[in-house]
């Protein structure tokens, strides 16, 4: 049973020892040691956080209450281990580390443990410098971060962007709720495009819900002389005030590579209602379902759609239409080439919808396997979508007759890599079908690189 | 314009006749636009009405954004988009339609040289007297410049336009000035056009020129605005010539048109 909690050393003629020399009655101090690991009750006596600076003491409370409720040493390592990782994700602290004791003091129990969590301090002002990868534009990104500035895990942070698209500054704070960390509001300032969001996140059964208020100052210019001249119209300064909720379902195992589960997303904005010029109400859903098939392949089938409906007699503003095709969209067409156009110029739409049907496999012979080569994958793609303005005068069954009408389509296959959880590159052969006048075509070989794809 | 693209324009011009559906834009009349902007447009309008070349008007809010120099009035003609007056001459004259053609070389340096009296005096007069004078930014200027916008995004609108024309009226040395003195550089910049113009009807004699639809554009609208004082107009009235040469212009090619 317990002959020694150590192991017998061993024995032979050179050490001159003789095993029977170290076998002895096991002590009492050893039994009574092997009944606290195993299961008599403790009683947590003191939580103490050691090494805070300048964080209040109030915000550390609500993360590290629950170690309290331990029953026994296994419960107690299993608590004081969730309350680490908790103290982790406030994004103060650079390392936590915990220490179980047994108490000690005036009022100490025999079963008593005091548990202490000692913590160093996340520095005043960090810097970073980023590279992103966005729908079809890259940016390098330069940030400033001045984590937990008052104490209670508040983050302001720094950003300027420049990137092939558009260059832009941001300012942001974020302050979570005591006690609450997934619910908290971030105020976002960002320039040219100046904008500012207020946006609590709150979960509600398996829907994940979204409010925000934006502001956005928006300029817009002709970057060409020989821009359209409704392009030209649209120039100028305008600000949008708008409201918008969010709800999400999602089921899928992952957010890149799916293999099983669906995403609804829905989004609805209305925006002049709260003051600015632009005025409208605009209505987006995302919808995916994966399936897993024979061989480790995946059937994935996504369908996006959205109406934009100008409220006021004014309009529609440019940067408030929907704009479609590319790479990350309808493949085997140029990035937002779909649609009305003058002159060479494409102004979006009110209406669109689009719809992609993929079959992923692993690379064929599965080179790489277990390690780099599950970052690939092979796609066979087939696209569908269009985008044009409805005249709202007339009722549903026109605008859905306009929507049918003049059909895009585009099939094709690629190899498809996954970067992090979050982006994915696409290098795809595509053919595009159903093509208008007007619009313009990629096919061939496209490559994409972006966060959200159809 | 560097001189490869004029020479394009200029091509490009030459090729088609003046559309029927030839554009003017500024900005609104009645809550927007600006003493020095309604100047500018009303010279461009007066010349291409002295050439006999219609031209619609349009007001357009953003109509400042949408001109591709930045500046009030550009013509949409065709598929050209053109701004400012003196572009414009050069424009039509591309297109065949010229008033100063029967000028001989003398002549047309010194129409070149009052029209850059009248450009460097009367316009930056203008727009000192709207946005470096207090009152009358506080009053007329800001308020309307920002009109078509919402809250906050006016205000911004407003006082960065504002310190850019500050700013540029340093650099130029008009900084400095009182109001006394800009209203006396006025002055002598009318003296100067009402000797030259005389008693004859325009300013080169029987034919209109740019340079008269250039100082009728500024005077008239002077005498026609309503500032915070009256001294800019009462200024220009002391000059009957110039007044009776307003009116004649106003006759011969506003009126005539509109009944």
């Amino acid at each position: 049973m317990d002959t020694s909690l150590d192991p017998l050393p061993m024995h032979g003629r050179d050490l001159g020892v003789n095993a029977d020399d170290w076998v002895e009655p096991p002590e009492p101090e050893q039994e009574a040691k092997q009944e606290i690991l195993e299961n008599k009750d403790v009683v947590v006596q003191h939580v103490n956080i050691q090494g805070l600076g300048r964080t209040k003491e109030d915000l550390l409370g609500y993360e590290i209450s629950d170690v309290f409720h331990a029953k026994n040493l296994i419960d107690v390592m299993k608590k004081a281990h969730v309350a680490r990782q908790r103290l982790l994700r406030l994004g103060i602290f650079n390392e936590v580390e915990v220490l179980i004791d047994t108490s000690e003091g005036a009022d100490a129990l025999p079963n008593g443990l005091d548990v202490t969590f000692e913590v160093t301090e996340i520095k005043r002002l960090t810097g970073s410098y980023n590279t992103m990868v966005g729908n079809n534009e890259g940016s390098m990104v330069l940030g400033l971060k001045l984590p937990n500035m008052f104490g209670r895990a508040e983050k302001l942070t720094f950003q300027f962007s420049y990137g092939t698209k558009e260059t832009s500054y941001g300012l942001s704070f974020f302050k979570p709720q005591p006690g609450h960390f997934e619910r908290n509001w971030d105020k976002d300032f960002s320039n040219r495009v100046l904008h500012l969001a207020v946006l609590p996140q709150f979960p509600l059964g398996m829907t994940n819900h979204t409010l925000k208020w934006e502001g956005v100052w928006r300029e817009l210019g002709c970057l060409a002389r020989s821009a359209s001249f409704a392009v030209r119209e649209e120039s100028g300064h305008s600000l949008k005030s708008a409201l918008s909720h969010t709800v999400s379902i999602d089921s899928r195992n992952s957010a890149i590579f799916p293999s099983r589960g669906a995403l609804l997303r829905i989004n609805q904005e209305l925006a002049g209602y709260t003051g600015g010029d632009a005025s409208f109400l605009k209505e987006d859903f995302e919808l995916q379902l994966n399936r897993r098939l024979f061989w480790d392949s995946v059937l994935s089938a996504s369908l996006w759609g959205g109406m934009l409906y100008p409220i006021g007699g004014q309009p529609s503003c440019i940067a408030d239409r929907f704009y479609l095709g590319g790479p990350t969209s309808v493949r085997g067409f140029g990035m937002y080439s779909i649609g009305p156009q003058s002159e060479g110029d494409y102004l979006g739409g009110e209406a669109y919808w689009a719809g992609g049907l993929h079959l992923y496999t692993p690379l064929p012979f599965r080179p790489g396997k277990g390690g780099f080569g599950d970052l690939f994958r092979t796609h066979f793609f087939l696209n569908a979508g269009n985008l044009c303005n409805l005249n709202y005068g007339e009722g549903p069954r026109a605008h859905l007759q306009k929507l049918a009408e003049c059909i895009r389509w585009s099939y094709g296959a690629g190899i498809v890599l996954r970067l992090g959880n979050i982006a994915r590159l696409e290098l795809n052969y595509c053919v595009p079908m159903g093509v208008q006048s007007g619009d313009r075509i990629c096919d061939g070989v496209q490559f994409g690189a972006g966060i959200r794809f159809l | 314009m560097s001189l490869a693209a004029d020479a394009f324009v200029s091509q490009m011009a030459a090729a088609e006749p003046w559309p029927e559906n030839a554009t003017l834009y500024q900005p609104l009349k009645e809550d927007q636009i600006l003493l020095s902007d309604c100047a500018s447009s009303l010279a461009v309008q007066a010349y291409l009405r002295m050439c006999d070349l219609p031209v619609q008007v349009v007001c357009k809010a953003n109509a400042e954004y949408m001109s591709p120099s930045g500046k009030i009035p550009f013509i949409h003609v065709g598929n050209q988009v053109v701004s400012e007056l003196g572009p414009i001459v050069q424009f039509t004259k591309a297109k065949g339609h010229s008033l100063s053609d029967g000028l001989d070389d003398v002549q047309r340096a010194e129409m070149k040289a009052y029209m850059e009296l009248v450009n460097n005096m009367l316009l930056t007069a203008e727009l000192y007297i709207q946005w470096c004078d207090d009152a009358t930014a506080a009053e007329i200027s800001r308020p309307r410049y920002s009109s078509p916008y919402s809250w906050p995004l006016s205000n911004i609108l407003a006082y960065q336009k504002q310190w850019e024309v500050r700013r540029k009226m340093n650099a130029i040395g008009w900084g400095g000035k009182t109001l006394e003195q800009v209203y006396e550089d006025v002055s002598q910049c009318c003296q100067a056009l009402s000797q030259r113009l005389g008693t004859q009807p325009y300013f080169f004699n029987k034919q209109p020129t740019e340079l008269d639809a250039l100082v009728f554009g500024h005077l008239f609208t002077i005498l026609t605005t309503r500032l915070t004082s009256t001294e800019l107009a009462e200024r220009i009235k002391s000059y009957s010539n110039l007044l009776s040469f307003c009116r004649r212009i106003e006759q011969s090619y506003f009126e005539s048109k509109s009944s």
